[in-house]
């Protein structure tokens, strides 16, 4: 047994030891590169105050336009909202961006309209984004609050990077490969965060009426931001992107809200029932700056 | 062993226990009957009860909807409507595997080619068999029975030679046919939407995601066997690399391809008799291996097709030619293409859910009108998909020359080789959105 079990674990170490090495440099290829958006605030942007930085999902991502709205207001924002991501993720994203020295005076959250109410937050189909700093305390303990074997894979990368390496090698090795290649490549993000969906062949059709639910920013993560925010001087708006077919009473007035859920009422500004698209974008974007306008001359609340 | 097999099939669903139970109870029974007594009479009647019992549960569990359905469509197509209701019937992971193997295992007693075991315990470890019990290679009883009865002294490099198998098989598995499936699903799923040239490529991909899934499997089993001191029978031997289609099935899942061979084709003649005959015999065993497969008339097709493609050979008596000449040279290239070109087209109608699509499918695919390859590029996932995939067959074809080339059985890996192919298992092997076994469901 003993030249079986020689030779099985000088295979394994070997393995083991090669593939360690190759996810390290994957993780370190990625950190150095613009190609995810935690990676893009740390090496692209060299600001370190901003007047707003919007934190949400694909709705945050594509809804609201920091171009246009600094243009309009006057303002330097940044847009750091990532697609198919949950409140969890976004706090990860607010203490990541206050980990690397910056500051903000206002943070935009600009999640899914139905995210500011889920109970159970769950590992967000891109929070592997956040892997290359898995070393740090917060994306660790972030990871780590969930059982799903997904989750076990990116907390334990911390002292096996393969693990999550491999297991997501289509969405990190091989982006890392490209990443070293190109290390300016962002994925689907212009120089300021923003990204947009096509303005497809929309209709043009009024939407005449629209179902009404409620938001009561019950999310356990509202109250986690919030502290956050009030720790960091930061005033958190919350922010409800448009929809097509929904709208949204709010039942809570804890928070600073710009309820948009029903601001757009024709079918060629959507996307599809959530987001919009170029178009929606353009009008949201001019919305949200009118009404940014306001609110930085009144007192925080009113 | 007995334990971890049935603990291995109880992780999957322990309430079917007791069909395996039941199998291996009958068999030891009759075969032990079969072994005491001399009467032509008795001993033709327990083959009988072995044989209904065990093909009574593969019709029952794997085919009672389809009988019901296909009678129910043929009195229809004559005007005849009926009203009846199938079940809602699970099959059983593995039961065709184990029928079989159980079934080899009287019959060969009835025809005294093997002493029945008085052990049923050992009897019960052949039938469960954890490695093969799934998904086969459908064992013999003379061949792995008797491996049960001695003792086994470890052998390194024997277990050595099964931890190199099963690196290569999950390079198969998760490498090539996991994402080989990412491309073939989509295409399958709505073929009506792609060029000629994508289809064809979706054809060729499930070629190698097939190859990729079973004989990954296989060679698992067989190394996990090794590592306990067990040899299992080869079940592929570098298909892709058959000049011809009777040389294909000698390479193609050998292990069923033999039992038809011994328990189907030889019985009812085989290739004595006249031409007629054995043109009979053969498309016979290809149309039930076909049915074997699964309870679709896609199957029953994908035999007949292979039935029909070996006829020929038959018929001009060179259908072993290429037995004995194993090498290949740069001579048998066109042979070699044109047989996994046939091969790839009879996949589809094993692919597709219903004849009507497997029809269409290669309507479209020989209408040879749009040559567009855009699915394979259409972002950047998908170009990362199909180079990984170009890279992961080439990888596969390589080590698959080499091993005809030097006239071996299997792919023998070296110390550094195996530590190459875990590493591209591990970056190229997709763990996300793994595939199940595609033989699973058979």
């Amino acid at each position: 047994m003993k030249p079986f079990l020689k030779n099985v674990g000088i295979i394994v170490l070997i393995t083991v030891a090669l593939s360690a090495l190759l996810s390290t440099t994957s993780l370190w290829s990625l950190r150095q590169s613009n190609f995810y958006k935690p990676s893009f605030l740390a090496n692209s942007i060299t600001e370190d105050s901003f007047d707003y930085i919007i934190l949400g999902a694909s709705t945050g991502l594509t809804t609201l336009n920091t171009n246009v709205i600094d243009s309009i207001v006057g303002t330097v924002g940044l847009n750091l909202a990532m697609d198919d991501t949950s409140l969890a993720t976004q706090y990860v994203m607010l203490e990541h961006f206050i980990a690397l020295g910056k500051s903000t005076t206002y943070c935009i959250l600009a999640p899914s309209n139905t995210s500011y109410d889920v109970i159970n937050n769950r590992l967000s189909n891109n929070d592997y984004r956040f892997l290359p700093y898995v070393q740090n305390e917060y994306v660790y303990q972030h990871y780590s609050q969930y059982a799903i074997r997904e989750a076990k894979l990116l907390q334990y990368s911390k002292f096996m990077p393969m693990l999550g390496v491999a297991y997501y090698n289509s969405e990190v090795f091989y982006p890392s490969i490209n990443a070293l290649l190109y290390p300016e490549k962002r994925n689907r993000f212009d120089e300021r965060g923003n990204y947009t969906y096509p303005g497809k062949n929309a209709e043009n059709s009024p939407i005449v009426s629209k179902d009404t639910f409620e938001v009561d920013f019950s999310n356990p993560y509202m109250k986690a931001i919030k502290s956050l925010c009030d720790k960091q001087g930061i005033q958190l708006i919350c922010y409800l992107t448009p929809m097509k077919e929904k709208s949204v009473k709010i039942i809570n007035n804890d928070y600073l809200v710009l309820n948009h859920s029903d601001s757009l009422s024709n079918t060629r500004y959507f996307f599809d029932g959530i987001h919009v698209n170029s178009t929606g974008r353009v009008a949201s974007s001019l919305l949200f700056a009118e009404q940014f306008i306001k609110l930085k001359n009144l007192p925080f609340g009113e | 062993m007995v334990i971890a097999s049935y603990l291995f099939y109880a992780w999957w669903d322990w309430r079917f226990l007791g069909l395996i139970a039941m199998s291996t109870l009958v068999d030891f029974m009759v075969a032990k009957r079969l072994q005491s007594t001399n009467s032509k009479k008795t001993r033709k009647f327990l083959l009988l009860i072995s044989v209904v019992f065990n093909l009574g549960l593969l019709g029952f569990f794997k085919y009672f909807n389809f009988f019901i359905e296909s009678w129910v469509d043929a009195w229809s197509n004559l005007g005849v409507s009926m009203q009846t209701s199938t079940l809602d019937i699970i099959l059983p992971v593995g039961i065709s595997f184990y029928t079989f193997q159980t079934l080899s295992y009287t019959i060969d007693v009835y025809r005294r080619k093997m002493v029945a075991t008085n052990n049923l315990i050992q009897f019960t470890a052949f039938v469960s068999f954890f490695p093969q019990l799934v998904a086969g290679p459908i064992e013999r009883a003379s061949h792995l029975l008797p491996q049960f009865k001695v003792k086994r002294i470890f052998d390194s490099q024997f277990a050595l030679s099964g931890f190199y198998l099963i690196i290569w098989g999950l390079f198969k598995k998760v490498v090539i046919a996991d994402n080989c499936a990412f491309f073939v699903n989509q295409i399958f799923d709505s073929p009506g939407g792609y060029s000629s040239l994508e289809l064809f490529m979706g054809a060729v991909l499930f070629a190698f995601q097939i190859y990729g899934d079973f004989s990954g499997y296989s060679d698992i089993a067989i190394g996990v066997a090794r590592l306990f001191g067990f040899s299992l029978m080869t079940n592929f031997a570098f298909p892709y690399f058959a000049r011809d289609i009777a040389e294909f099935w000698r390479r193609w899942h050998i292990s069923l391809s033999t039992w038809f061979r011994d328990y189907v084709y030889i019985p009812l003649g085989g290739s004595r008799g006249t031409s007629w005959e054995r043109l009979r015999n053969v498309m016979i065993v290809f149309l039930v291996s076909g049915f074997w497969h699964g309870a679709n008339w896609t199957f029953i097709i994908w035999g007949g097709i292979h039935g029909v493609l070996f006829l020929p050979l038959l018929l001009t008596k060179t259908n072993r030619t290429h037995v004995l000449s194993t090498r290949m040279t740069y001579h048998h290239l066109p042979k070699i293409l044109l047989t996994f070109l046939v091969v790839t087209i009879a996949w589809v109608f094993f692919r597709a859910d219903t004849v009507g699509i497997a029809y269409n499918y290669l309507s479209d695919l020989f209408q040879f009108q749009d040559f567009s390859f855009k699915l394979f590029t259409k972002n950047s996932k998908m170009t990362l998909f199909s180079l990984i995939i170009l890279f992961s067959v080439a990888v596969m074809l390589f080590f698959e020359f080499w091993a005809v080339q030097k006239d071996e059985r299997e792919v023998v890996l070296s110390k550094y080789s195996a530590i190459l192919i875990s590493i591209l298992i591990i970056f190229m092997g997709v763990f996300k959105n793994p595939s199940d076994f595609i033989y699973f469901q058979f």
